[in-house]
C-alpha cells in the first residue's frame, strides 16, 4: 500500500519535476548570451526605465480593469439564466482564439470607422498611446479572467447564496458577503494569471502602440528591438530584467496573498 | 508596496504627457533595416533642434499597414523601394520620396567565416543550412531569389534553404542564434554586430539589383515642418556621417562600385514557384 502510495506520488511529481527541468534548461540557455557589461548598461538606460515603468503601469491597469469587468460578467455567465447565453459565452472567448496581432489589427480598423475619426478629432486618440497600450493588454486578458472566474463562479454551491437569501441577504448582499468571499482564491489566481499575461503581451501591443522607445515600448517590445538589431546581450539583458521583475512581483503578491488569507 | 505601486502610477502617467516639451514630436515609422543607424540620428537630431523624433520600427509592410489603418505618422522610412512605392501606390506619401542610403546584397556568416564560404556558388554545398528572408513579404527575401535566379543556383541551392523569416531584421538574427550558418543578407547587417557577423562581398557580376533607403513625407503629417526638417538631417552632411559610421554607403557611386551594371530599386517578380 505504502509503495502504490509512493509511486502515485512519484508519478504527480515527475512531470512537475521534467516541467521545472524544461523552464529552467530554457532560462538557463540565455547564459552563453549573457553580457555583464550589456546588463548594467541596460539598467542605467533611460528607456529602460521607462520601459520598466510603462509595462508595469500598463499591466496593472489593464488587469484591474479585466477583473473589473469580468468579475460581474464571469458571475452573469455562471449564475444568471438569458436568452443568448451560450452564444455569448462563446463569443467572448473570441480574443483567445484570434491570435494578440490580428485584435491589435481589429482595434487599429475599429479607430479607422467614422466614429473613430470623430474621436480622433476631439483629440482623443489610442493608437500609439500609453492608453492604446492599456486597451490592447485589456483586450487580450478580459476573456482569460472571465473563463476563469466563471469556472471560480461555478465550483461554489448556489445553496450557500441561497441560505443567505433566506436569512434576509439581498441578491448583492449574497454576492457580497458570501460568493465573493468564497470566490476569493480563484480571483486572487485570475489577477495573478491575468497580470502575468497583461506584462508579457507583445503582438497586439506592437500593433496598436508601436515600438517608440521612452514613449510606447514596453519590456517585450523592447526585447523585440533588441533583436531586431540581432543584438543578443541586449535582448538576453532584457529578459533576464523582465523574468527578474515579473517574479518578484508575483512571488510578493502571493506571500501577501497568502499572509492575508 | 504602497509607495512603489504610486511611484509606477506617477511613471505611468507622466508618459502620457510625455511629449509636452514645448515641441511637437515628429513621428516616424521606420523599417528594422535602418534602425541602428536611425536610432542614433534621431538622438542627434533631438539634441540639436529639441524636436522630439518617435520612432516607431518593425517590418516594413507592417508599419505600412498601421500607416494605411490610422493615417498617423509623419515619416515614412522603409527598409527597401518597394515598400515605398506600395506607400506611393495608396496615395500616403505626399511629395517625392529622398533616397537615405544605400543596401548591397552580401552573404552573411558568422564571425570568422568558419565554414569557408568564399562565394556565391558555395551556396550549392550540401553541408550548409541557408536563411533568407520571406520573398513575398521582405525585399532582402526578394533580393536573395533574384540572385540566385540571375546566377542559376536557384534549384541548386534550394534543398539546403533551411530558415526563412518575415523580416530582414530577424534574418540578420539567423546568424547569431545560430539558426543557419549562412543569409543571404544586405552587406549593412555585418556591420551592426561586427563581433558577431562577418560579411561576404559578392562579384560584381553577381548582383543583379541594389536597393536603397527611402523617406518620405506622409499625407497626414501633423508635423510637416519638423518632419522635412528630419529628412533634411538624414541627408545632412552630419546624418550621413551616422549612417556611414553604421557601414551604410550614403551615395549611389560607393553602392556602384559593388555592382556597377545592377539596377537600383524597381521592382523584381519572383518566378511563381520558386
Amino acid at each position: 500500500m505504502l509503495h502504490r502510495d509512493t509511486a502515485f506520488k512519484i508519478s504527480m511529481l515527475l512531470p512537475l519535476c521534467l516541467l521545472l527541468v524544461y523552464f529552467l534548461l530554457l532560462i538557463s540557455s540565455q547564459a552563453s548570451f549573457f553580457s555583464l557589461a550589456a546588463f548594467f548598461e541596460q539598467l542605467s538606460s533611460g528607456d529602460l526605465r521607462s520601459a520598466v515603468a510603462l509595462s508595469l503601469f500598463a499591466a496593472t491597469i489593464s488587469s484591474s480593469l479585466a477583473i473589473v469587468i469580468a468579475i460581474p460578467s464571469a458571475y452573469a455567465l455562471a449564475r444568471i439564466h438569458f436568452p443568448g447565453k451560450q452564444f455569448i459565452d462563446t463569443f467572448i472567448d473570441l480574443p483567445m482564439i484570434l491570435t494578440p496581432i490580428a485584435l491589435g489589427t481589429l482595434i487599429l480598423m475599429s479607430w479607422n470607422t467614422s466614429m473613430g475619426r470623430l474621436l480622433s478629432n476631439f483629440g482623443i486618440t489610442l493608437p500609439f498611446t500609453v492608453a492604446g497600450v492599456v486597451l490592447a493588454q485589456f483586450t487580450v486578458i478580459v476573456a482569460i479572467s472571465i473563463r476563469m472566474l466563471k469556472s471560480t463562479f461555478e465550483q461554489i454551491n448556489p445553496r450557500h447564496e441561497q441560505v443567505a437569501r433566506l436569512l434576509g441577504c439581498t441578491a448583492f448582499g449574497s454576492f457580497r458577503h458570501v460568493t465573493l468571499p468564497l470566490a476569493k482564491r480563484g480571483i486572487m489566481a485570475a489577477i495573478i494569471l491575468t497580470w502575468a499575461r497583461a506584462i508579457g503581451e507583445f503582438g497586439a501591443t506592437v500593433m496598436v502602440a508601436g515600438t517608440a522607445k521612452g514613449q510606447t515600448a514596453t519590456l517585450p517590445s523592447s526585447i523585440y528591438l533588441a533583436m531586431s538589431t540581432a543584438d543578443l546581450p541586449k535582448a538576453v539583458a532584457l529578459m533576464v530584467i523582465l523574468i527578474g521583475i515579473s517574479l518578484l512581483v508575483l512571488f510578493g503578491v502571493r506571500v501577501v496573498l497568502e499572509h492575508k488569507s | 508596496m504602497k509607495q512603489f505601486a504610486i511611484h509606477v502610477l506617477i511613471i505611468g502617467v507622466l508618459n502620457f504627457n510625455a511629449y509636452a516639451t514645448g515641441y511637437s514630436p515628429v513621428v516616424v515609422f521606420a523599417g528594422s533595416a535602418s534602425q541602428p543607424p536611425l536610432e542614433e540620428a534621431a538622438k542627434a537630431f533631438e539634441e540639436k533642434t529639441k524636436i522630439p523624433i518617435v520612432l516607431h520600427q518593425g517590418g516594413s509592410g507592417a508599419i505600412l499597414s498601421q500607416i494605411r489603418l490610422t493615417g498617423q505618422g509623419d515619416l515614412y522610412i522603409p527598409g527597401s523601394p518597394d515598400y515605398m512605392d506600395k506607400a506611393l501606390e495608396f496615395n500616403l506619401v505626399a511629395g517625392t520620396p529622398t533616397t537615405i542610403a544605400y543596401l548591397v546584397p552580401a552573404l552573411i556568416v558568422a564571425k570568422g567565416n568558419p565554414l569557408k564560404i568564399q562565394r556565391l556558388a558555395d551556396l550549392r554545398r550540401k553541408d550548409l543550412r541557408i536563411g533568407i528572408a520571406d520573398p513575398d513579404g521582405v525585399c532582402v527575401g526578394l533580393y536573395a531569389i533574384e540572385i540566385l535566379k540571375a546566377n542559376d543556383l536557384l534549384d541548386k541551392v534550394r534543398p539546403n534553404l533551411k530558415g526563412m523569416v518575415e523580416s530582414c531584421a530577424k534574418a540578420a538574427a539567423m546568424i547569431p542564434l545560430n539558426q543557419v550558418d549562412v543569409v543571404i543578407g544586405w552587406r549593412e547587417f555585418a556591420a551592426w554586430r561586427p563581433d558577431t557577423m562577418d560579411a561576404i562581398i559578392l562579384k560584381k557580376a553577381e548582383i543583379p539589383r541594389l536597393a536603397y533607403i527611402p523617406g518620405a513625407l506622409l499625407i497626414g503629417a501633423k508635423n510637416p515642418e519638423g518632419a522635412k526638417a528630419f529628412l533634411a538631417y538624414l541627408t545632412s552632411r552630419e546624418g550621413q556621417s551616422i549612417f556611414q559610421k553604421w557601414g551604410y554607403l550614403t551615395n549611389e557611386s560607393d553602392a556602384r562600385k559593388f555592382a556597377p551594371e545592377a539596377l537600383i530599386g524597381r521592382t523584381f517578380s519572383p518566378p511563381e514557384v520558386w
